[in-house]
């Protein structure tokens, strides 16, 4: 049986085809998120099910995870990011113990149980500055690419303080450095310790070995490097790591509904 | 009020059945017309109370304004008064309170003092006294506030709960609101009369530890919610005594929706929800839980332990039970962990919610050996939500519990 994962998070929307018995990813797809959730997302699949030659009729079954899951009418069933990234990871590293997954609009930090379960998890989503949103900004105000980021990191000599613990202050803070000589290397490195500084206060003392980063802030080259630092700990980078919630998805879809389990035991 | 529980849901006002500030359709069961005339009496709690009071007030008795389950109710019915409490739960009383207040402080402190600037709680308005209490420092702040608006008392509550020195500070506290409110309503506080209001006190303590415990049930036959808003402003109102009596008689083998085995069985702990705060129960319960068990102010703490109205000295007996309280004021609150360790296993939750609204610096702080009691030793999923009274955030406390109940179901099927 063929199952699909889709992630709708703030920023991206992301579709899997999954092969649920030997757990094989058949196909697998990215759109950048728009106002009609559903009608994008739905696209996504189209193209993804065309791309494997499936068709849709052989889906057994949906899963909608991430930010906006509830707007996607056409999936079976919703489970929430939590629970599907610790799923996809654990497929891709089983023996991950700590997740840390920065995306476009929130960040979170999981601890995972060994057989894959969420032990306990923290998540910011109120604001942006423990974001990839933090990187955007700071990209778009120095002219860069999101890809040119992980370089100038490392060129800088030192990384400039940056105090505000809000992205709109933060942009003028940038500005103010720019005006007073700081170079936009080392502004960036600055920016990279806040993010990652951000996510080490969430997540407290919480870090067990191994940890893996998702998210698509984990693509952003030296943002691994800034984490490691911060946190004290080795990193992973994960397969794949915008996919890891729709994997999630798509491997429970293909599990025994999660929601038919009887509470009382 | 005749087929209020049937499947039409155009019904408009209150309909408890539907209740249309959970937004939760179908939440609750079909029910027959007694368990539903049962709920609508609940439901329309605040007009008992306010007929009630002002029925006594015109008779002549005194209304007396409380704000924390430390203050023993008993002394002041023994006062022949009316304790009734006043804590805020809207959200629309906070921007008056901001101008006297910090924004970043409790909710629950800011409504109550909103609710005074905007005159809009009509029991504040009548009440002949305020009794408030050292409790925390934010609360003990505002009350500064507050005694410039209406006549107040103020308990001072020593707070290290095994200091057998402190317990007799506290019994002297009582003898000295015994005094105020007898000189302030030219009434002799005998001990008799305090012996009657104990034994009335312990009635609704029984009845409503009875209802609690109906929870503890396969098939609870109420949802937290409805269990919750069986809390009355006014304690002992006889009518309510009495439909407490029929809910225990008629309640048990009903129904409710969702059926209670494909939801998780939830203890919720931390801060109490006055009356208009219930937003995080309605998420938790309309997100797949159930809450089995309230260990907050608003719920089983402060009715586990009556007092024996047959003690030599009543004063000290009451003094005792209400020094007992494990409020996180208190340092060490060793009597709170106990408490959900116990409530945990005897109502069998499949996991720990704990509330704290933002600012509150003792539950938050305490909440560390809360998740450590809970997870290290219960070995149940935690989760501790943080919020205010603005319904800004209730999607992303939707996520976190929808999170925490896939966890539970995720334990069980291993
Ligand atoms: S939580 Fe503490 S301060 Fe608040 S009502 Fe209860 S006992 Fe009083
Ligand atoms: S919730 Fe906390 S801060 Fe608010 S009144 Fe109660 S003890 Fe004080």
């Amino acid at each position: 049986m063929i199952y699909a994962g889709i992630d709708a998070g703030s920023r991206t929307v992301k579709a899997i085809l999954l092969d649920g018995k030997e757990l094989r990813v058949l196909a697998s797809g990215i759109a950048d998120q728009g106002i009609k959730q559903a009608d994008l997302a739905e696209s996504l699949l189209k193209d993804i099910l065309k791309k494997a030659g499936i068709n849709r009729k052989d889906v057994g079954k949906i899963i909608a995870t991430g930010y906006g899951r509830n707007a996607i009418d056409f999936a079976d069933t919703t489970i929430t990011e939590i629970t599907c990234h610790a799923c996809g990871v654990h497929h891709w590293i089983p023996q991950a113990r700590t997740v840390v997954d920065i995306g476009g609009q929130d960040s979170k930090v999981l601890r995972l149980e060994p057989d894959g379960g969420v032990r306990d998890f923290v998540m910011n989503d109120r604001c942006a500055a423990g974001t990839g949103r933090f990187l955007e900004v700071v990209a778009a105000k120095l002219e860069v690419s999101l890809n040119d980021l992980g370089g100038m990191a490392q060129r800088a000599k030192k990384a400039s303080a940056i105090s505000s613990m809000c992205v709109v202050f933060a942009e003028t803070e940038i500005i103010g450095l720019l005006a007073s000589g700081e170079t936009p290397e080392n502004i960036v490195a600055g920016v990279q310790m806040s993010i990652t500084s951000r996510i080490t206060s969430m997540a407290g003392r919480n870090i067990t070995d191994p940890v893996v980063f998702t998210g698509g802030v984990a693509l952003i080259p030296g943002m691994d490097k800034a984490l490691e630092s911060a946190i004290n700990h080795k990193i992973i980078i994960s397969p794949e790591p915008q996919m890891t919630g729709a994997l999630g998805a798509a491997i429970l879809a293909g599990r025994e509904g999660l929601e038919h389990v009887s509470i009382i035991g | 009020m005749s087929g209020c529980c049937g499947k039409n849901n155009n019904i408009k006002e209150i309909d408890p059945c539907n209740p249309p500030n959970a937004g939760l359709s179908g939440l609750t069961g079909t029910d027959g017309s007694s368990v539903c005339e049962l709920l609508v009496w609940f439901h329309e709690m605040v007009d008992h109370c306010y007929e009630y009071a002002c029925a006594e007030k015109k008779k002549g008795r005194k209304l007396v304004g409380i704000m924390c389950e430390y203050t023993p109710r008993e002394l002041i019915m023994a006062a022949g008064a009316i304790p009734v409490c006043l804590c805020g739960g809207s959200v629309e009383m906070i921007p008056a309170a901001e101008h006297d207040l910090p924004a970043n402080l409790c909710p629950l402190i800011k409504s109550t003092y909103g609710y005074s600037v905007e005159k809009a709680n009509p029991f504040m308005e009548m009440a002949d006294l305020l009794v408030a209490e050292t409790t925390c420092d934010g609360k003990k702040k505002m009350y500064e506030l507050l005694a410039k608006r209406h006549p107040m008392h103020v308990l001072e509550l020593p707070q290290k709960p095994n200091n057998p020195e402190a317990f007799e500070y506290w019994l002297y506290e009582l003898r000295m609101l015994k005094k105020q409110l007898s000189e302030r309503f030219r009434v002799k506080i005998t001990d008799e009369a305090i012996r009657s209001a104990i034994v009335e006190m312990n009635t609704e303590r029984r009845l409503r530890r009875d209802l609690a415990e109906l929870m503890k049930s396969d098939s609870p036959p109420l949802t937290g919610r409805e269990l919750l808003d069986m809390k009355s402003l006014i304690s002992c109102l006889p009518v309510d005594l009495e439909q407490y009596e029929k809910a225990l008689n008629t309640l048990p083998g009903r129904k409710i929706l969702p059926k209670p085995d494909q939801r998780v069985r939830v203890l919720l702990t931390g801060v109490p929800l006055p009356h208009g705060a219930e937003r995080v129960m309605d998420v938790i319960e309309g997100n797949g839980g159930l809450v089995v068990c309230q260990e907050n102010c608003t719920g089983i703490k402060p009715v586990l332990e009556d007092v024996d109205p047959d003690a030599e000295d009543p004063l000290r007996a009451l003094a005792k039970k209400y020094f007992h309280l494990p409020c996180s004021v208190m340092t060490e609150n060793k009597g709170r962990l106990d408490s959900i360790r116990k409530l945990a296993g005897e109502y069998r939750a499949g996991c720990v919610i704990e509330l704290i609204w933002q600012a509150c610096i003792t539950y938050d702080v305490e909440s560390f050996h809360v998740r450590r009691l809970v997870e290290d030793e219960i070995h149940l999923p935690y989760l501790r939500i943080e919020t205010d009274y603005s319904p800004s955030d209730s999607a992303r406390i939707a996520t976190r519990v929808q999170a925490l109940f896939e966890t539970v179901k995720h334990r069980i099927k291993r």
